[in-house]
């Protein structure tokens, strides 16, 4: 069982550090964001040798972030033209690389220092997942409960297949439609101004971030429906699904011989049962909720992972950029290995086999 | 049914409870401002983004200060503009700091400040690549042993333009960086041209660097008018007025000198149509740059009992690019045929709703003297084009397709992707170009990739939005040949171009100057590297809270915040 374990985990973190070195490799083979300070400088030229002094500047800058060096360990070099044999064009660079110094800094905690701002990349990740986690992680609880009790509902109700088409025309919607659906329904002084705009509010005292967050509940209401609204119909309609096709196994029909109510057939027999093929829609939830937090955070003006991905990425800021991804990647990882877990706790089969 | 019902019915009515119970307390006297993006950081020496170099302005001080109603560059730390003297080649700047001035603690500013702000910009191991670049051109300071606050600076460049240059970076405290004075003895001129040997002789570089690197940007004191009390970034960012700012005591301080509002907060909000709900519910005050369409939609709504509407003529103008260096548009014949190929006054209506206006030029008709009125305004005319790609050597197929050296005439226009306005002018110009039997491709492209391609002139034409200024006139990074691989993305080589830009910029007299511009717009008509499509306004939306004398300005960020004051007629 621990060898099992122990293979599966060493599984993930290669598969992590896999995906993780492409885009390295990837995101650095884009230009760094040095135009606004070249535009604003350019204003300034005044002297013959301006522009020789940008391209100093330039230099310089990249020299202080470290961006001279090579990517990685072999890099391509173009080809002259009397060099006609194309293993020539490979180079060996060394542990002189962008890459190694990068994965040296990962494995003692350094995730390096963001390119805008000169703060650490992993302060930056913190603040940020203070607003998120609790963000995506209520949204995940509430999707799990209201899919459960939705799912109940209608696998005991056959007639409501207008709910059913509800939710399909739910899960048809992208999440910035929804979001700004909400907003304009719920936050618009033309129609029912009920939840604040924007935002978390004016936070006047040292209170964190995350003790701000719930103790000013309705700035949450909008951006959590949101997420849990354009979550919900897959795993509710699945379980559905699978609750239906319990319902028609014969111990439900044993269950309902003793004389329980439908209801308590599907709650206390179907349910344990529907609910193994959902364990890995909903450990998927969480990387999924993290991915629409980024359209949620812009469009409700919070300050959390989504948005600072998505500057990040807009301004090429490559460190903080892979630090965000390998906290989604991580995220990612986790709920797999916590889908194989679910299972094997939810069916006891699944344990013998192992043993 | 009734369960169902029953749950969403008890959901609904908690989550009004929620918001009951959610307050929203916001100062009387406050200043709210959208802001799309965070400021980022307000480290003056890293500083790029426009919402940073705002804040940081509020909170420090510069001797000098572009003035967008004057048009000129205006004295604030500085008793008055420096007096201009020669020695040899070099050109000698003296300038007086103001009696009044003071830090926070009490202290005057001093020439000494300023010393120490030079060298802190010229200081290895700090973030300095573009400031030593842009300030290179000031070899020296020398102080005045007789008077604290007086200084000369001595400059390389003969250039008119060094004098607003040579006062618009921020002056730091030394009290506060260097309270032993540390950097005191370490020559200017040295650190400018051999750091290596600076630091090796005065290891307080070293020390000072680190100090500066490890102490937060934003508790820098600064003398400025406000001072950062809050910042919660990608949320907001509160300023406070200073209860003694040293410009009190000026005697009839001018506009530039006078902090309205008691306090300013910026909201980040990314999203526009969030920001504009906000501004209808009262929750901020003042929304700069809203969209064209958004702005004539809410002028023309009922909103206008709550909020007032402000425009100012810009200098963010539109610009079409040619490759000069791209042998189908070596000839200035053919990019003129391809200028006549864009609808000017359709696109301003299509992407701005009207709210632009034209020139013949980059200069702004504005400038009376120096706009070349009497060149015509570019017209929307594809007969005038296939003449002119007649004449330019292009011959038309029984196809319709216009071929020379036994090459089609085929370019493809690139303009930032997320940008709709260009993307509309690319789309025209291809619907106008196809008609006319030219193929042309809309390139949509990522904004840093374009402007990697743009510098390598891998790029037949370009849609982008310039922003100038209108302090002074340099050409020299967008049009001259040695601005070429950096910002030149036309890749426009003339050699008259290149002597009218260097003598525009070296030229001190006023109507001498106008002269060379005016040639140089004539240059620039019949050459055609790039053509001006239009000048934006720039739009502006303000509660009725705010005193109605708040106006639209013509430079970035499009409103004076030092103006901006709570109606005292209204609450809120």
């Amino acid at each position: 069982m621990v060898r099992r374990v122990l293979g599966r985990f060493l599984q993930l973190l290669l598969t992590g550090w896999g995906l993780i070195t492409v885009l390295f490799v990837l995101v650095h083979s884009l230009p760094v964001n040095d135009a606004q300070a070249t535009e604003r400088l350019a204003d300034r030229l005044e002297t013959e040798t301006s522009a020789e002094k940008i391209q100093q500047a330039q230099q310089a800058a990249r020299l202080r972030l470290g961006l001279t060096k090579p990517v990685f360990y072999i890099s391509y070099a173009p080809v002259s033209q009397h060099q006609m044999r194309p293993a020539a064009r490979w180079r060996w660079n060394g542990t002189h690389n962008q890459y190694h110094q990068w994965l040296n800094g990962l494995l003692h905690g350094n995730l390096g220092r963001s390119y805008r701002t000169e703060e650490p990349v992993s302060t930056l990740l913190a603040s940020a997942l203070l607003v998120t986690l609790p963000l995506t992680g209520l949204a995940a609880l509430l999707t799990i409960g209201l899919s459960v009790v939705l799912g109940l509902w209608l696998a005991s109700r056959p007639g409501l297949r207008w709910l059913l088409t509800g939710l399909y025309a739910l899960d048809s919607l992208p999440i910035f439609v929804v979001a700004l659906l909400l907003l304009l329904l719920l936050a618009n002084p033309d129609f029912l101004a009920l939840f604040p705009t924007y935002g978390l509010g004016m936070q006047d005292d040292e209170t964190s971030s995350i003790v701000y967050l719930l103790s000013q509940p309705a700035f949450l209401v909008l951006p959590l429906a949101s997420l849990v609204i354009t979550a919900l119909t897959e795993p509710t309609l699945q379980l559905v699904s699978a609750l239906r096709h319990e319902a028609g196994l014969p111990y439900t029909q044993t269950a309902r011989a003793k004389g329980l109510l439908e209801k308590q057939v599907l709650r206390r027999h179907a349910l344990r049962n529907a609910l193994l093929p959902i364990f890995t829609l909903f450990t998927e939830l969480v990387p999924n909720l993290l991915a629409g937090a980024v359209v949620v955070e812009l469009i409700f003006a919070l300050p959390g992972l989504g948005r600072l991905l998505a500057d990040a990425a807009a301004t090429h800021d490559y460190p903080v950029v892979l630090g965000g991804i390998l906290v989604v990647l991580a995220a990612r990882l986790l709920t797999l290995a916590l889908a194989d877990w679910l299972y094997q706790l939810a069916d006891p089969r699944l344990r013998i086999g192992i043993q | 049914m009734k369960s169902f019902s029953f749950g969403l019915l008890a959901l609904l009515l908690g989550c009004i409870g929620l918001t009951a119970c959610t307050s929203q307390p916001d100062a009387p006297e406050s200043v709210r401002i959208r802001w799309a993006t965070d400021p980022q950081t307000l480290d003056p020496l890293l500083a790029t983004a426009p919402q940073a170099i705002e804040v940081i302005n509020l909170l420090h001080g510069s001797l000098l200060v572009g003035d967008y109603q004057s048009q000129r560059y205006v004295p604030w730390l500085a008793q008055s503009l420096p007096v201009v003297s020669r020695r040899d080649s070099l050109t000698l700047l003296t300038y007086t700091l103001r009696p009044e001035a003071t830090w926070d603690n009490g202290q005057p500013v001093v020439a000494r400040d300023v010393a120490f702000t030079l060298k802190v910009l010229n200081c290895p191991g700090l973030p300095t690549e573009y400031m030593r670049a842009q300030y290179g051109f000031v070899l020296d300071i020398e102080l005045d042993a007789s008077n604290a606050r007086r200084f000369t600076l001595v400059c390389q460049s003969a250039s008119q333009d060094i004098i607003g240059s040579s006062g618009d970076y921020l002056i730091l405290p030394e009290y506060s960086l260097d309270p032993q004075g540390t950097l005191r003895p370490v020559p200017l001129p040295l650190l400018r041209t051999d750091t290596l040997a600076a630091v090796q002789r005065y290891p307080a570089l070293r020390a000072l660097a680190h100090r500066y690197r490890t102490s937060p940007p934003n508790k820098l004191p600064g003398c400025g008018p406000y001072t950062l009390t809050a910042w919660a970034k990608n949320r907001y960012l509160r300023l406070q007025r200073k209860s003694k700012w040293w410009a009190r005591n000026v005697r009839n301080a001018p506009r530039w000198l006078q902090a309205n509002a008691p306090q300013l907060d910026f909201r980040i909000i990314p999203d526009d149509a969030t920001a504009l709900l906000a501004l209808r519910r009262g929750s901020i005050d003042l929304y700069p740059m809203p969209t064209a369409r958004e702005f004539n939609r809410l002028r023309h709504s009922a909103d206008t009992a709550n909020l007032f509407f402000r425009v100012a003529d810009s200098y963010d103008m539109t610009v079409v690019g040619f490759n000069t260096q791209r042998p189908a548009l070596q000839n200035a014949l053919t990019r003129r045929a391809l200028s006549m190929l864009f609808d000017i006054p359709g696109l301003v209506q299509a992407t701005q709703q009207g709210l632009a206006y034209r020139s013949v030029s980059l200069i702004n008709p504005h400038d009376k003297l120096a706009y070349n009125d009497s060149l015509p305004l570019p017209a929307f005319n594809p007969k005038a084009a296939a003449g002119l790609l007649q004449q330019a050597g292009w011959r038309r197929q029984p196809n319709g397709t216009w071929w020379q050296d036994g090459k089609q005439l085929a370019l493809g226009v690139s303009y930032k992707a997320e940008d709709s306005g260009h993307e509309i002018i690319a789309l025209q110009f291809q619907a106008a170009a196809k008609k006319l039997g030219i193929l042309v491709k809309a390139q949509p492209r990522n904004s840093e990739l374009l402007k990697k391609r743009l510098r390598k002139g891998e790029i037949d034409m370009y849609v982008r939005t310039m922003h100038g200024n209108p302090f002074s006139y340099n050409f020299k990074p967008i049009l001259h040949s040695k601005g070429i691989g950096i910002l030149n993305y036309t890749h426009f080589q003339n050699a008259e171009g290149d002597r009218l830009i260097d003598a525009i910029s070296v030229e001190q007299n006023t109507m001498r100057k106008a002269k060379l511009l005016r040639r140089f717009q004539t240059l620039l008509q019949q050459e055609s590297p790039l053509v001006v499509l239009y000048f934006a306004r720039h739009r502006l939306i303000a509660s009725r809270r705010l005193s109605p004398t708040v106006q639209a300005t013509s430079i970035q960020p499009g409103y004076d915040a030092l103006q901006l004051k709570p109606n005292s007629s209204s609450r809120r």
